[in-house]
């Protein structure tokens, strides 16, 4: 079984994600809390955010400062549907993932063209343009304060929190599944060495930019669910401080995983929340944190842990 | 047996520097041809220039009768020519039949759309014809150097090219896997391929060659058998050296 996936680990990895949506979709019938099932939709929203990011940067390599763009770009294209237009939410979802696949091509078309930090500060600055037109825009817009009034996407919480849940596997599943095909075995030899991927006949432009498409597609879909489920959408969807934060939980999980940002991306969200008792120290104690992660689990959580499983296997079968 | 490749004047410029001046040359079908130099003589720049990862500052690059100068490396891969590079490219995070399915995913590999059992067994074929069958499941960073060489070679191979170029493929190689790595490249012309090499040991090269190219400073300075070259002052002097004249003959 030549394929890194086909591993026996990687089949138990099926199993652990199998296990974990099982306990996810219970949640609503023992969690009775309010505030917790709230912070777990949060969490499923971030989870797309992560899963999105992985698939351009874990796998073909190309580090996006501006994963922002693509969530705010569609939580204001949903946001701004629906509140002047009234176009109802399943609908603002799709077209709010449409919008920022529309600005993945546009601003990947160019950016594309650029490696290593230049194609990062090229994103980062591509993000940047649109945080400041909300300011520009705020007749329309709502500027800092953003809009407020967005129709909620299902009026119970247990029903929302089934629809986020269901958008979450149906985005991460995509995403997982094309990162095992093929063509994410293609993304990945783009990552590993470019000039070698073209020279086996690999037309790596456009594997890049179909990747940073569907990057926005999916961040737009989560972004557009997000301003449905906050009933609100302002300028901190495309804020620096989100694009980092996506970044920060994709490296904690293990980029090039896709299962390891998702892992981190709820890790992260519930643990940041758990600070929320030591308020003036939380940023302290979380960066801490990450960056002792950084330092003693470099490839990120589920790297790590199926790294220690597969040695456990080995030692197991050799004794 | 008709020409495969024509190269016509074929000039590489950075800044001020010729790199590769006004070389012309043809290859045909099935031939194996040798290029030689010593350190800058622009041999590996004529090759990227062939493979599209250069663009020519001036000159025509035929290949089948179609004009290739200036198309893009993958471009030029899925026309049929494929490469080596001296220093081994692998995908080193992935395994041996994942860095030559790669390959085979190409769209000359043909393996678009088709079923991951069938890419797999064909991806076989190309590793066992370069003797890294029972590798396959090995991340490319943890094979041996002689082994990196092979899968180059089985990944260039799996998007079933024409034309093959081999940049130094005995380099780092000791004798032993040399001679493990020559039968193959000789099973490979016998096979078809038309092969060009660029190697600087000698006696090996000459063993598998029958014409040679000599470059210097970015010219062509000669172009006939390993017999002729050891005769020629120009490559004598500017390359082989009194001595080294007989490796040449072998």
């Amino acid at each position: 079984m030549p394929r890194q996936e086909n591993r026996s680990v990687f089949t138990s990895e099926r199993i652990g994600l199998l296990i974990v949506l099982a306990i996810l979709s219970f949640i609503p019938f023992y969690i009775k809390d309010r505030a917790i099932v709230e912070l777990i939709i949060l969490a499923n929203i971030y989870a797309v955010y992560v899963a999105s990011w992985d698939i351009l940067c874990g796998y073909t390599g190309q580090v996006n400062f501006g994963h922002a763009l693509f969530v705010g770009g569609g939580a204001y294209a949903a946001g701004l549907l629906n509140f002047y237009f009234k176009v109802p939410p399943w609908l603002t979802i799709f077209i709010g993932g449409g919008v920022a696949a529309l600005f993945g091509l546009i601003i990947g078309t160019p950016c594309l063209r650029l490696r290593g930090p230049y194609f990062a500060l090229a994103t980062f600055a591509a993000a940047a343009v649109p945080y400041g037109l909300t300011d520009v825009y705020w007749e329309i817009t709502g500027g800092l304060d953003g809009l407020y009034g967005i129709s909620p996407i299902w009026p119970t919480l247990t029903g929302k929190y089934y629809f986020s849940l269901l958008l979450t596997v149906l985005c991460c599943g995509i995403v997982y599944a094309g990162g095992r095909s093929n063509r994410g075995l293609i993304l990945k030899s783009i990552r590993e060495d470019e000039i070698g991927a073209m020279a086996s006949g690999i037309n790596t432009t456009r594997y890049k930019l179909v990747a940073f498409v569907v990057s926005g597609f999916f961040a737009g879909v989560a972004g557009a669910f997000y301003s449905h489920n906050q009933l609100h959408v302002g300028p901190e969807t495309l804020s620096v401080n989100l694009s980092i934060l996506v970044m920060i939980m994709s490296v904690v999980g293990g980029i090039g995983t896709i299962t390891g940002p998702i892992c981190g991306a709820y890790l992260l969200t519930i643990f940041n929340e758990m600070l929320r008792e030591w308020e003036e120290l939380r940023l302290l104690i979380y960066t801490a944190i990450v960056v002792l992660m950084l330092i003693f689990v470099p490839k990120g959580i589920v790297p790590a842990l199926t790294d220690g499983i597969l040695r456990l296997f080995k030692k197991r079968k050799g004794g | 047996m008709g020409t495969i490749l024509e190269v016509q004047e074929l000039t590489k410029y950075f800044g001020g520097l010729g790199a590769v001046r006004n070389v012309s040359f043809t290859l045909n079908e099935g031939e194996m041809l040798g290029i030689i130099g010593p350190n800058g003589a622009g041999k590996t720049t004529l090759f990227n220039l062939l493979t599209g990862f250069l663009k020519p500052s001036g000159g025509k690059i035929i290949f089948k009768k179609e004009s290739i100068a200036g198309l893009k490396p993958y471009d030029i891969v899925n026309k049929g020519i494929a490469r080596t590079f001296q220093i081994v490219r692998p995908f080193h995070q992935l395994t041996a039949l994942e860095n030559v399915e790669i390959s085979c995913l190409s769209q000359r590999g043909m393996g678009k759309g088709r079923k991951r059992e069938e890419i797999e067994e064909k991806t076989m074929k190309f590793l066992e014809s370069v003797g890294l069958s029972g590798k396959e499941g090995m991340l490319a960073k943890d094979l041996p150097h002689g082994d990196l060489k092979r899968l180059e070679m089985a990944r260039a191979l799996a998007t079933e090219p024409e034309l093959l170029l081999l940049d130094e493929p005995f380099a780092g190689l000791g004798l032993k896997e040399i001679s493990s790595l020559s039968p193959l490249i000789q099973k490979l012309s016998q096979e078809g391929h038309s092969i060009m090499i660029i190697e600087h040991k000698l006696r090996e090269l000459m063993k598998l060659v029958k014409r040679v190219i000599t470059l210097h400073f970015g010219e062509k300075i000669a172009d006939g058998t390993p017999e002729e070259l050891s005769r020629n002052e120009k490559v004598i002097q500017a390359y082989l050296g009194k001595g080294g004249s007989a490796l040449a003959t072998g």
